[in-house]
């Protein structure tokens, strides 16, 4: 990995962390998205996004309403869209769960701290916020979004180091390689059908969802 | 060129959470977004009022940030026709709940769905274009929520939860939870088989059988308060770790 590239990963991946919790929420940090760019400046896009969209079944189990507490799998899956890419002797879903799955978990912390954080910092502006200080909450806003790039920072290097000890093992002399990507997958398929059913609810929900099941089967069989 | 405040506030709505807290939810960015709109309000008026209606809109406000615009706008507005401060207060806790199930609603578990769900199942015919294509999607209409969200509220004020009530918004809300179930149940298949045909092409049954073992868990009254897709994934990855090292 260049220089060059190792510091675009790390600024694509505190955009990412930004686009999570602070701003623009704009999809970036989805992993499809986050990782199928991060592929693509590692030089194989194909396998940024097979990194990408396995962890996105993951991402459909979270539903981030109100205060509920959830991964962030962003930063974690450009350093996977990344590796998957760089190494392609490890596979790109085993690698991607390697690094994208406990960075995922990690980054769900952090976005706790984050906002603990953030709660401190209104606390000691509070009287400027209560009085209606234009300033104090324009600091607030700005500190809160610098704190959230350094934490997408902090995920991103994390991340990319653990790709660099990936990139240090021989894969083609690991016996049942196979048995990661088997791993990923299958815990993708429980997450993706586990969030598929949460969204579909009862009712005729569920009943649009097996259509699409239906419909996606079908597809997929003719396709092949 | 400055930016009009509205166009300003529109802007700052885009960071509404960036100084969330447990405590106050989104009250502070609702604040910073409504500043601008405030300030223009008061300009030939004591600033002592303007710094008041500034504090009430900072004050706990929990909503879909896409939907926040809505209530910056009605307080902007209610604060326009010179409403009590305590009505305004009241205003934003009404708002607070319904802002944040249709939100929701129409977005956590419709829109976003729905457009991750096609570009899934698009994935293995054109690439990284369904990709670009989800990305460009949702930030158009979510420009035009927030846009159209701002102007309800400017437009109506204290009346924008009946406004709210008539508009497209809640049975759009409906329906994008349906196509949401259909297009995450479209592309599970199609992107599993993909997933298996090209990243892991061995132990096809293996896989199926650990997925349904997993949804189990994840689904059952029994479990589902402690495990999650995640958590299945990591216990499996840490298996596959130990018999590989146990097999080297």
């Amino acid at each position: 990995m260049t220089v060059p590239l190792a510091i675009a990963l790390l600024v694509w991946g505190s955009i990412v962390a930004l686009d999570l919790v602070t701003v623009p929420q704009g999809l970036l940090s989805r992993p499809l998205v986050a990782a199928t760019l991060a592929g693509a400046m590692a030089g194989d896009v194909l396998a940024g996004m097979l990194a990408g969209a396995v962890l996105e079944l993951y991402n459909l189990e979270i539903l981030p309403i109100g205060a509920a507490r959830y991964p962030d799998y962003g930063p974690g899956a450009v350093a996977a869209g990344a590796a998957a890419a760089l190494i392609p002797a490890a596979g790109p879903i085993g690698i991607a769960g390697l690094i994208g799955l406990p960075l995922g978990l990690l980054g769900g912390w952090s976005v706790h701290r984050h906002r603990r954080n953030n709660a401190r910092r209104v606390g000691r502006q509070l009287d400027r916020v209560s009085a209606g200080d234009a300033r104090a909450i324009w600091h607030l806003q700005r500190e809160g979004l610098w704190r959230d790039a350094a934490r997408g920072l902090v995920l991103s290097a994390i991340g990319l180091g653990v790709a660099w000890a990936v990139h240090l093992v021989d894969w083609s002399t690991v016996a049942h390689r196979e048995l990661l990507d088997w791993a990923v997958l299958a815990g993708g398929l429980s997450a993706g059908l586990g969030g598929a059913l949460r969204i579909a609810g009862k009712g005729a929900r569920r009943r649009w969802l097996a259509v699409g099941l239906l419909t996606g089967t079908i597809v997929a069989i003719a396709w092949h | 060129m400055a930016l009009s405040p509205r166009w300003q506030a529109l802007i700052r709505l885009y960071g509404v959470q960036a100084a969330w807290t447990y405590e106050r939810m989104a009250g502070i960015g609702v604040g910073h977004a409504a500043a601008p709109l405030l300030r223009d309000l008061f300009r030939d008026r004591p600033s002592e009022e303007r710094r008041q209606a500034v504090a009430r809109s900072t004050e706990y406000f929990n909503c879909h940030p896409y939907l926040a615009g809505i209530a910056v706008g009605a307080v902007v507005r209610a604060e326009e026709q010179g409403v009590p401060g305590a009505a305004i207060t009241r205003l934003r806790t009404a708002l607070s709940g319904p802002l944040g199930a249709i939100g929701d609603q129409l977005i956590w578990t419709g829109e976003v769905p729905i457009v991750m769900g096609v570009a899934l199942a698009l994935l293995p015919m054109i690439g990284w274009w369904a990709v670009f294509a989800a990305v460009v999607v949702h930030n158009l209409l979510r420009f035009c929520l927030t846009l159209w969200g701002l102007d309800l509220g400017l437009a109506h004020g204290l009346g924008v939860g009946r406004a709210l009530e008539l508009s497209w918004l809640p049975p759009a809300a409906r329906r994008a939870q349906r196509g949401a179930a259909f297009a995450v149940g479209l592309a599970l298949p199609i992107v599993s088989v993909w997933l298996w045909r090209d990243g892991a092409p061995s132990g096809g049954l293996a896989v199926l059988a650990l997925a349904i073992v997993g949804t189990v868990l994840v689904l059952s009254p029994l479990t589902r308060t402690r495990v999650t897709g995640l958590r299945v994934g990591l216990v499996l990855l840490a298996v596959a770790l130990l018999v590989i090292g146990g097999s080297q």
